[in-house]
């Protein structure tokens, strides 16, 4: 009989060591020499991935508003019969992973961007631009007059859709940089991963998101700059609560019941993003972001290939050892922007500001009780 | 010399693995049993070419006077009945071999065990002779006693004495009977032929009857008699379930038919009511022991209990279909049991455990045992009679056959066969549905279990298919026997119709 190794269970970090390691600028995710092998390569091929992500992603924003019939919108770069034959039999990037993310987003709606979109000024701006787009688009036309909430919808979807290419364009750099820092030698720890992390979501922090298109001849804004919507807090906060924290119920991964309120009526109250998420899969439905794992499967690093040959069924089951690699990279992300945004310094002396940080990482810590953490061991 | 060759394989065979040259490797000597038994398996296929299917009566018969005086004869025969039955045993021996593949404590002595088993069952189903009949029976009793009390798991010691006491039993009454047939005869002849009032009273006849029911009841095992199978085949090894499930108990149903029915068709047509009845609560039993088991094994071993009653309610019924119907379903029992045990084998192979409060979502693709789990969802399915498998064309010629004479136990059975698909389900949605888990609450689950390599796989794989085959293309056993079974129901109901005096 083949021996199986038991190991005493783990002790899962509680509330109060949550708090310790957020106020004390300790990583989440223990601090191990596998640990940081595992997120900097996990994080670079997703950094490659995220840049193909977000050229479609951008390119659908200037390329695809209103089109009825999207079809080509995974081409940008180019439509040949060899790319079709390729992207038909499945070799190529998953865009649609792509999509799902902006649609949890756009479907959760937290942050500047979303309350944007039901001010006057952008609905001033939809109907100017379903206007000039009527002109030589008489299905626009028809639609818009038979469901007028639909046309505004769709460009609401597109600036979604194009900021999230916005966001996805800098994280893309910014785990390319942490791999290149890594090899040079100057990333050493998971909590150098997590600094380095923290520091270019701060620093992109400001960054405006604006999206202007052309319609005939004509200019529009669809998010101007006088609307003040910036990286950090109407784009990237908002992307972390929908993705890593609420997600979507995942059709396969558990068996949801709608009818039998197993699922919240209240979205707000969703645990099935990116945290909360099981990486070893029950029965043949993929892990949640699958069409992610194969395209960071296509472009894993070396080292990080070699690891999972000799972890788990090797590459039998890489998928999953790169969910769970995955997950761990998600956490440290998710701790880069919780420091990020912490209310004042962690080394500040005033008393008031240490209980207002401790105030801050209560409140990530009760939300990060719920998840898989587990991965943080 | 065909049939004799099928003795002479095996026998020679543990002769040739005893001497084989000392300090071989236990794969080695494995190696050496498959070649041996895969002639047996070559030289049992052979038959079919001499077989002829549309002849009821025994066929290439082989005889030789042994010791008249005690009228022991080594007579051999084959007929419809018993040729897929040698068929079976040749196969399952090869699957026990290929499935041993860790046998590293006496490999020498176990495999020549093996070969010994293998060739004591293929002389029981050839005998045609009671005394030789009963050598043969007996002789596999202390190899397959051998292998669970040495090979066995933790408990083997008390389930390989259970089992040896026990079937011990089972051997006395059966020889008790065929001396009895010889004292109230007054005849030394042992030839297996029907005795009937002219010659023997029916009293006479119901008792010699009742102590062979009993006999082979033990060995089918029926209901109350059964205690010994679940303790056996938990601690039995894989290949040893296999062999035990599809071919040791196939001994008591063949026994079953061409002694207990062959022998007293008078008596039997008497009883024949009472061993309806019999058989549904065997299979009721059977089957709601099942639902109450958490071990794996022990829920299989169960279902066998109660698919065995379904063997004696068509032998009860004796009707032509019913009677092919408990030929087909000792074939499709022997196989699917076979795949079943070679599923949980693996199971508790990788995991450790048979516990199904324990096991969870074994299906699970990426580090589960999902070609297993594929398996033990086909073998249960073939199992609770799903069309287009084996399990549904015996189900259903043993109901279509009894349902007339004994409606009643026949539905009764069906409820049996209902319950079937209850437990079943049970086994198969706790190990293998659901998220991975071999270890119950707060125990830390190893992280990965070892894959298993697809030739391991491959016994339970052929048999799969060999029990979708027979599901599809029935004709491929009914007409190797029909014409044999057809005639033994005739025997039995020339005795209902006063036809036979």
């Amino acid at each position: 009989m083949t021996a199986i190794k038991m190991t005493a269970a783990p002790t899962l970090p509680d509330r109060d060591e949550l708090i310790h390691r957020l106020l004390s600028d300790q990583p989440l995710l223990a601090d191990t020499p596998d640990h940081l092998l595992q997120i900097v390569n996990v994080l670079d091929s997703y950094g490659v991935v995220l840049d193909a992500y977000s050229r479609n992603l951008v390119n659908q924003g200037e390329t695809q508003l209103l089109n009825p019939f999207p079809v080509m919108r995974f081409f940008h770069e180019g439509f040949s019969f060899q790319r079709l034959w390729q992207h038909l039999r499945g070799d190529r990037i998953n865009f649609e992973y792509a999509e799902y993310c902006q649609k949890a987003m756009f479907w959760h709606g937290t942050g500047g961007m979303d309350a944007y979109f039901d001010s006057q000024p952008f609905l001033d701006t939809c109907q100017r631009i379903i206007a000039l787009r009527s002109r030589r688009d008489p299905l626009l036309a028809l639609v818009h007059r038979i469901y007028p909430g639909f046309a505004p919808e769709a460009i609401r979807s597109m600036a979604t859709i194009y900021a999230l290419g916005l966001f996805w364009r800098v994280m893309s750099d910014l785990f390319l940089d942490l791999s290149r820092r890594y090899r040079s030698g100057e990333i050493v720890t998971v909590n150098d991963a997590v600094h380095h992390i923290r520091d270019g979501l701060v620093s992109a922090a400001g960054d405006p998101i604006s999206y202007k298109v052309t319609v005939g001849d004509e200019e529009v804004w669809i998010l101007p700059p006088e609307a003040g919507l910036t990286f950090l807090v109407d784009v990237a906060v908002p992307y972390v609560e929908a993705v890593f924290f609420r997600g979507m119920p995942f059709l396969g991964t558990v068996s949801y019941n709608a009818q039998a309120r197993q699922i919240s009526a209240d979205i707000s109250d969703f645990k099935y993003g990116a945290l909360y998420a099981d990486p070893i899969p029950s029965m043949g439905a993929g892990i949640p972001p699958s069409l992610c794992m194969q395209d960071m499967f296509r472009n894993l690093p070396e080292e990080l290939s070699t690891w999972y040959e000799s972890h788990g069924r090797g590459l039998n089951d890489v998928h999953v050892q790169i969910c769970i690699s995955f997950q761990k990279s998600m956490f440290c992300v998710t701790n880069g922007a919780i420091s990020g945004t912490m209310p004042h310094s962690l080394d500040t002396t005033d008393f008031d500001q240490q209980q207002a940080n401790r105030a801050y990482a209560l409140t990530w810590a009760e939300r990060l009780m719920g998840c898989q953490r587990g991965a943080l061991l | 010399m065909i049939l004799t060759l099928l003795l002479l394989i095996p026998f020679l065979g543990t002769l040739l693995l005893s001497l084989w040259p000392p300090g071989s490797s236990s794969a080695q000597l494995r190696r050496l049993t498959l070649f041996i038994l895969s002639a047996q398996c070559i030289a049992s296929f052979a038959v079919l070419f001499w077989f002829d299917p549309g002849n009821p009566g025994l066929q290439l018969q082989e005889r030789l006077s042994w010791l008249p005086s005690v009228g022991l004869d080594y007579s051999l025969a084959v007929d419809g009945i018993s040729l897929p039955l040698v068929l079976m045993n040749a196969v399952l021996c090869l699957v026990a071999a290929l499935a041993s593949r860790r046998i590293e404590n006496r490999p020498r002595i176990y495999f020549a065990l093996l070969l010994i088993i293998s060739g004591a069952v293929n002389g029981a189903f050839l005998s045609q002779n009671l005394l030789l009949f009963f050598l043969f029976y007996e002789l596999e009793l202390i190899p397959l006693w051998l292998l669970i009390a040495v090979w066995g798991g933790a408990n083997r010691a008390y389930a390989s004495t259970k089992f040896l006491i026990v079937t011990a039993v089972s051997g006395i009454l059966i020889l008790a009977a065929f001396l009895g047939i010889s004292l109230v005869t007054g005849s030394v002849d042992f030839g297996i032929r029907p005795i009937l009032s002219g010659e023997m009273g029916l009293t006479s006849q119901l008792l010699l009857m009742g102590a062979l029911l009993i006999g082979f009841g033990i060995k089918i095992p029926l209901f109350p008699f059964h205690t010994w199978l679940p303790d056996a085949h938990t601690e039995a090894s894989t290949p040893v379930s296999v062999l035990l499930a599809g071919v040791l108990l196939k001994l008591g149903t063949y026994g079953l038919l061409r002694f207990c029915l062959g022998l007293f068709p008078e008596a039997w047509e008497l009883a024949a009511p009472w061993l309806a009845l019999w058989a549904a609560v065997s299979v009721l039993y059977g089957s709601l022991a099942a639902i109450a088991q958490s071990d794996m094994k022990r829920m299989v071993a169960y279902s066998s209990v109660g698919h065995m009653g379904y063997v004696l309610l068509a032998a009860a019924a004796a009707t032509p279909l019913g009677l092919i119907g408990a030929l087909f379903q000792m074939v499709s029992h022997g196989l699917i049991s076979a795949v079943l045990f070679l599923a949980v084998g693996v199971v508790y192979e990788r995991t450790g455990t048979r516990d199904l409060n324990v096991l969870r979502g074994l299906l699970n693709p990426q580090r589960g045992l999902p070609l297993t789990g594929t398996l033990m969802i086909v073998g249960v399915m073939a199992s609770a009679g799903i069309p287009g498998m084996a399990g549904f064309i015996s189900e259903f010629l043993v109901f279509r056959g009894s349902l007339q004479p004994f409606p009643l136990a026949t539905l009764l059975c069906m409820v049996g066969s209902g319950l079937t698909a209850v437990y079943f389900l049970l086994l198969v949605n706790r190990a293998f549905f659901g998220r991975l888990a071999i270890a119950a609450g707060s125990v830390a689950n190893p992280n990965i279990l070892s894959t298993v390599a697809l030739q391991e796989q491959l016994p339970a794989i052929a048999l799969s298919f060999v029990v979708l085959l027979l599901g599809l293309a029935p004709d491929l056993l009914v007409g190797m026997s029909q014409a044999a079974t057809t005639s033994l129901s005739d025997l039995a109901l020339l005795q209902t119709t006063g036809g036979l005096s």
